[in-house]
């Protein structure tokens, strides 16, 4: 397979409302990330001025708040197949996703490694996803008696700030590693592309979700890299 | 440094109010006009503006009888302070004479102490600045900090014409209050110390008449659990947890050159040096 064909030919991975779902949920974590950061450490107390003080900081992250709960619904509102699809990878565990997470560990520190057969979202992909619904629902089920106080009892304001701490933790460990992936690591990094414009080099998405490919191989909405008639017409 | 306590016994109180008026005088408090809310008393509790409140409590004592109970209200300084414990901004802090003190420049009113103080005894205040935007601050009794490091006592003392409250040696008040609960067991069986050791002892300690929950005071006041595991278990964990993943990252990076150049000249489109 020549260099040339592997960066022209692009399937599409992901639909437009994937695309701006995940870039809402993206924008909208980081400037909750930004605007709480003072209050999580005080060596980010020089964020306020910036941030218009500390009144203007809660406002924008009560903003981003709302914000942030948006794009479960622009995904299940315009894409639900799409949606339907993440929830039955979610549910849907085998022998080879165990497989997948030693070599992910060769992969991720540039070892050599095999590709585990994966099918639309890798192993990795569904723990990411599992760890940031968790962590989404912990936030905003938290963040709501924190809001909105006056209508809840003090115990469940309390528990309160202990949930969003703990669920912050949570999902900014895992985020880092989960844009590390997309944006550094090598072997992922066209996946990157995918959540931007929604298409991925084809030779990428056959090596990393074999089986995904193979089956829209067959129902002839990709083109089969290994057909030699393929590589003649598409290729190079 | 000594430690002082405010001692407060509530059965020498007439209930006078002389000690709001001394706190709103010194303090420089604005006057905060109420409804009439049933009874003698006041405010309901405290606020950001009125930081000690007189309680007037219609109690029917064991025999039937009707007691006229009054409770001088304010901050106790806990020993262990919630209000200290959460606050993001280290704006809450100990004294050396044991008090319990805001730092209003730091304060970012954020309310994590107004949710959290088990006697909910502190208070946000809105402020607007001269562009109109607003802001808030927390407010509570300083018990009259600025007054010891003079060498005076908290204004509310001062000014009790009863000899309800005095302000001394930590010890030697709460001997006080102990020998105190002892002369007056005839007349009210029920009566206590409260210096509750859920916060680990207050440094407004009480002689009460009554139970404390007939005050509506919490029978074993603490700092919240949920304020324990989250500012001493899930912030540092969660801050231990961040490191890590970063550590993880930039090792692989790290790890990633190193093998890249190992295998000299592998391509570097994403086809890595798999397969």
């Amino acid at each position: 397979m020549s260099n040339q064909q592997k960066s022209e030919v692009k399937v599409r991975r992901f639909s437009k409302a994937f695309v701006w779902a995940h870039a809402v949920n993206a924008i909208s974590f980081f400037a909750l990330y930004i605007t709480a950061l003072p209050m999580y450490t005080e060596f980010f107390n020089w964020l306020y001025p910036v941030l218009g003080g500390p009144a203007n900081a809660r406002l924008l992250h009560r903003i981003f708040a709302v914000v942030f709960c948006t794009p479960t619904f622009i995904w299940v509102i315009f894409d639900f197949k799409g949606f339907k699809l993440w929830m039955k990878e979610l549910i849907t565990w085998k022998k080879r996703d165990i497989q997948f997470f030693s070599e992910f560990v060769k992969e991720l520190f540039g070892l050599n490694f095999k590709h585990v057969r994966q099918t639309f979202f890798n192993a990795g992909e569904k723990i990411n996803s599992l760890i940031q619904i968790f962590t989404a629902i912990l936030i905003i089920g938290s963040g709501i008696p924190m809001w909105f106080h006056e209508y809840f009892p003090r115990a469940v304001v309390q528990w309160g700030y202990f949930l969003h701490n703990v669920g912050f933790g949570l999902s900014i460990a895992v985020i880092v590693g989960h844009i590390y992936l997309s944006v550094v690591h090598k072997n992922s990094r066209p996946g990157y592309s995918g959540v931007v414009t929604g298409k991925v080099p084809a030779w990428w998405a056959k090596d990393h979700y074999t089986e995904w490919y193979e089956e829209e191989v067959k129902k002839g909405n990709f083109p089969n890299l290994d057909d030699p008639k393929h590589k003649k017409n598409k290729g190079a | 440094m000594t430690k002082y306590v405010k001692y407060v016994d509530v059965t020498k109180c007439d209930g006078c109010r002389a000690c709001m008026v001394a706190c709103k005088n010194w303090n420089d408090l604005p006057a905060e006009p109420t409804e009439f809310l049933g009874s003698a008393q006041s405010h309901a509790k405290t606020t950001a503006d009125t930081w000690n409140v007189l309680q007037y409590i219609e109690h029917e004592n064991g025999k039937g009888n009707l007691e006229y109970l009054f409770r001088h209200s304010s901050c106790f300084h806990c020993t262990d302070a919630a209000c200290e414990k959460v606050c993001p901004e280290n704006a809450i802090s100990y004294t050396k004479y044991g008090t319990v003190v805001i730092d209003q420049d730091t304060c970012v009113g954020c309310g994590y102490c107004t949710q959290n103080c088990p006697f909910e005894v502190i208070s946000l205040k809105e402020y607007k600045d001269k562009n109109g935007k607003e802001y808030r601050k927390a407010h509570k009794c300083t018990m009259c900090t600025d007054r010891i490091d003079e060498g005076l006592q908290p204004a509310c003392v001062t000014t009790c014409h009863t000899g309800a409250m005095e302000f001394g040696d930590k010890d030697a008040m709460i001997q006080k209050a102990e020998q105190r609960v002892k002369e007056i067991k005839d007349r009210y069986p029920n009566a206590m110390v409260y210096n509750p050791q859920g916060v680990g002892g207050t440094h407004s300690v009480y002689v009460l008449a009554e139970k404390p929950s007939v005050y509506g005071l919490p029978d074993n006041p603490k700092v919240p659990t949920s304020a324990v595991l989250w500012k001493d278990y899930a912030q540092p964990i969660g801050k231990a947890m961040i490191g890590a993943t970063t550590m993880a990252v930039v090792g692989a990076f790290v790890a990633n050159k190193i093998f890249s150049k190992k295998a000299n000249g592998h391509d570097e489109d994403g086809g890595g040096n798999h397969e």
